[in-house]
């Protein structure tokens, strides 16, 4: 009933390949950026902002960028958190060198040099596949967190070691440091992101996307029919990297504020392939109920108990919240091995058929 | 008629619970959140601390009823040693707190730049960084009773036996966490090793291979040096003094920080880590403070020790110093703003005038177990001393009076760094607003 397809006809192979071939969708999608542009805003606190909005949208972002290599191309890489390093690193120090630099030009430029880090990382694999290739990545993982730590240079040679953001603002507006609105900071967030999220779906439905999911799926077939393996490898890896280094940037200088050489350790990487493989590999909105799921989630369990007046001591509730959130996460696999975005699809096809199922 | 019970029963419960939720919301009450980490790569270490800080805190309620007038409500929120849920607690805590006390270096660097906009002190007792001690610069940053850098002062004035110059020609390695924590003690020791000639060899442990440093103590066995200082945390700990003994290292020309002096790493060795040694700002004992919390606390089930033995744990104890820290700071400002319910403002101004005497330690009940200091505008540290301690092969002893940093090297470091901080993270708020009284 709710996604009654009766009466919309296509009439153009236009019509039939558009973004949303069921009205009900765009719909849908125009409800989701109605609830993230103009209610949350309205009624989110400091704390859901800080804790919940940002960093879902920011692991979001990160994930869609791995999800174009490991999903779409199928290069599985485990140096995902170096390369958001390789951003945060570069936005740091554009915005120290040119302290009067738009912020967001600084993220959209040191985005290109995570990409060229993550071309130089891809090089191998041309003649590497699977495992072997997530064990070269995992290289840049360990290589680029080291430099991280040793280069003095890349955190202005802080006693700290570690990166601060200062304060900054667009348009006379405060967007970074202590002082920013969190609501501002949200915004921001959310701009980028849409923006980044349209860019990516156009991608993967065009010719790019098209011939990533052909080397994805065979790269002998692929090649065979006319696919150069080494353009759609390489730009699998530079787009991926560049969106996963603005999503490095937004983290540090959107959401924390300030970041230490080891946040970018392997730990963050698995949390967001895990992000993606729950989410679903291979799909843009499967990135954003996997973020929901791992890192929303935690987040509002360690809240409950307290709301319901269930007095429980916090590193018990620490404990309890790792095993629900990880006994969730084996559900929804064994339930669907896909992801969560699969999971959607197929309720969306049967409330397509429903009431009436063939 | 009979006399309806179900009636008077639930008037009964009712106007008991209008007379309960009444004498709640009349007595004032201070929220002193705690990001603790009991779960995690640093929980062994976090255990004992937290459950110190936690048990001094029932204790003062248990037996006077809170502070001043007003009961302490003492909260936990699990950060896990994690920078992340670091973020989440303080955001979490912060309307109703009066102090953060974030624990982990990664969360301090965080929290510390909000605390400015937010108004809230940080307490960071013995860790956070050396040069928040200039109150001039970090006004709610509070890191007493002394710093990394007069730590690792004490302990050159220590091995050198209070002359530098003995130094001359010998060769000092430091051991340390391959992070901002581990490195804060070297630009200190390099000045110090300029000046007084002699070598200093920093060799970094890395956050991976903390429980396997083989690499590390073939280094030291090849290079000699004459004393290893250690800046560890956590399972390095453990992982060095092991590595130590079987590389029979001798153990007396070893010295830790006051973090890597923890009883339970130094039981795993026994008699064979006897000489070990650690600076520290407490000393481990039986105090009448102590007697306190056992029968108000421990015995009264209300504490969340494994065993009463637990107790005399160097960590556990330091951990009732830093709530004792904390305590006073607020006595300081319930005394000068004359309420019981002191906000944050008012909380930070009782930090920064912190006056704990030998006398006041002794009325507290714990004269001798943590070192006599004052704040003040200028000083945010207290800079109060410390002693050595060491392992004689059962629990850790006393074995030096008070030593003393050398301020004169440290204060114009401190000064840079700080004015350097606040450079790096311009526009940094002045003190304009909270003028020095």
């Amino acid at each position: 009933m709710i996604f009654r397809t009766a009466g919309q006809f296509k009439t153009s192979y236009e019509a039939d390949q558009a973004l949303f071939p069921i009205k009900q969708d765009f719909y849908l999608v125009l409800g989701v950026l109605l609830l993230a542009y103009v209610v949350f805003p309205l009624t989110a606190s400091e704390f859901a902002f800080k804790a919940l909005l940002v960093p879902v949208l920011i692991y979001s972002l990160a994930a869609l960028g791995l999800n174009i290599l490991t999903g779409y191309c199928g290069q599985l890489s485990l140096g995902t958190a170096a390369f958001m390093g390789v951003g945060a690193y570069a936005t740091y120090k554009f915005m120290s060198i040119f302290p009067e630099m738009n912020i967001f030009v600084a993220i959209f430029l040191s985005g290109f040099f995570s990409a060229a880090v993550g071309v130089a990382f891809g090089l191998p694999s041309l003649r590497i596949k699977g495992f072997y290739l997530a064990i070269a990545t995992l290289a840049a993982q360990f290589f680029l967190v080291w430099l991280f730590e040793k280069w003095a240079w890349l955190y202005n040679y802080n006693a700290s070691g570690a990166i601060e953001v200062s304060t900054s603002s667009v348009f006379g507006i405060t967007v970074t440091g202590p002082t920013a609105l969190p609501i501002v900071q949200y915004y921001c967030v959310l701009i980028v992101v849409t923006l980044v999220t349209w860019f990516a779906i156009n991608l993967t439905r065009g010719r790019y996307g098209r011939m990533w999911k052909a080397t994805r799926d065979m790269d002998i077939a692929a090649e065979l029919v006319g696919i150069k393996l080494i353009t759609a490898k390489l730009t699998a890896f530079a787009v991926s990297s560049y969106i996963v280094g603005i999503a490095g940037g937004l983290l540090v200088f959107f959401w924390k504020g300030a970041a230490e050489p080891n946040l970018f350790d392997i730990p963050l990487s698995f949390q967001i392939l895990f992000i993606a493989i729950i989410g679903g590999l291979g799909s843009i909105l499967g990135n954003y109920l996997g973020a929901i799921l791992i890192v929303a989630l935690p987040v509002v369990l360690n809240l409950l108990p307290n709301a319901l007046g269930i007095p429980i001591d916090s590193a018990t509730l620490e404990h309890l919240n790792v095993m629900i959130v990880g006994a969730l996460i084996i559900a929804f696999l064994i339930l669907e091995p896909h992801g969560l975005a699969r999971f959607y699809a197929i309720i969306r096809e049967k409330l397509i058929l429903w009431p009436f199922p063939y | 008629m009979g006399f309806n019970w179900k009636v008077a029963g639930c008037a009964g419960v009712l106007s008991l619970g209008v007379a309960l939720s009444s004498s709640i919301a009349s007595a004032a009450e201070i929220y002193i959140p705690n990001l603790s980490y009991r779960t995690g790569p640093f929980a062994a270490t976090g255990i004992p601390l937290m459950n110190g800080q936690r048990d001094y805190v029932e204790m003062l309620n248990a037996r006077d009823g809170g502070v001043g007038g007003a009961k302490l409500i003492f909260d936990e929120c699990e950060t896990g040693y994690n920078t992340n849920k670091g973020v989440e607690c303080y955001e979490k805590t912060k309307s109703k707190a009066v102090v953060t006390q974030p624990w982990s270096t990664g969360i301090t660097l965080q929290v510390l730049p909000r605390t400015n906009v937010d108004k809230i002190p940080i307490l960071a007792p013995g860790y956070g960084f050396s040069p928040m001690a200039d109150g001039e610069v970090f006004a709610w940053a509070f890191n007493p009773p002394i710093s990394y850098w007069d730590g690792a002062s004490m302990i050159l004035n220590y091995i050198s036996d209070g002359d530098l110059s003995s130094l001359n020609g010998k060769k000092v390695a430091l051991l340390h966490l391959d992070h901002p924590f581990g490195k804060e003690p070297i630009p200190l020791i390099e000045k110090l090793a300029e000046e007084n000639g002699f070598e200093f060899l920093p060799i970094p442990v890395g956050l991976k291979e903390m429980q396997n440093q083989s690499a590390q103590w073939l280094q030291i066995r090849r290079e000699r040096p004459d004393f290893v200082i250690m800046w560890g945390w956590g399972a390095m700990n453990a992982g060095a003094i092991t590595e130590a003994v079987k590389t029979r290292y001798p153990m007396d020309q070893f010295v830790g920080v006051w973090w890597s002096g923890y009883d339970g790493d130094l039981k795993l060795v026994g008699e064979k880590g006897k000489g070990y040694k650690s600076i520290s700002w407490n000393v481990p004992g039986s105090y009448p403070v102590m007697d306190d919390i056992k029968t108000h606390v421990v015995d009264a089930g209300n504490s969340l020790l494994d065993s009463p033995e637990d107790m005399n744990s160097v960590f556990y104890q330091r951990g009732i110093v830093i709530s004792m820290i904390l305590v006073e700071g607020i006595k300081a400002a319930q005394e000068k703003f004359g309420t019981p319910e002191i906000n944050a403002e008012q909380l930070r101004w009782g930090l920064e005038n912190l006056n704990i005497t030998d006398e006041v330690l002794a009325d507290l009940g714990m004269a001798g177990m943590t070192v006599p200091f004052s704040t003040s505008c200028t000083n945010h540290t207290g800079h109060g001393g410390g002693w050595m301690l060491e392992w004689n092969g059962t629990e850790f002893v006393q074995v030096s009076d008070k030593l003393m940093p050398d301020r004169a090297v440290i204060e114009p470091l401190e000064k840079a760094k700080a004015a350097e901080y606040a450079e790096s993270n311009a526009p940094w708020p002045d003190r304009s607003a909270l003028p020095c009284e």
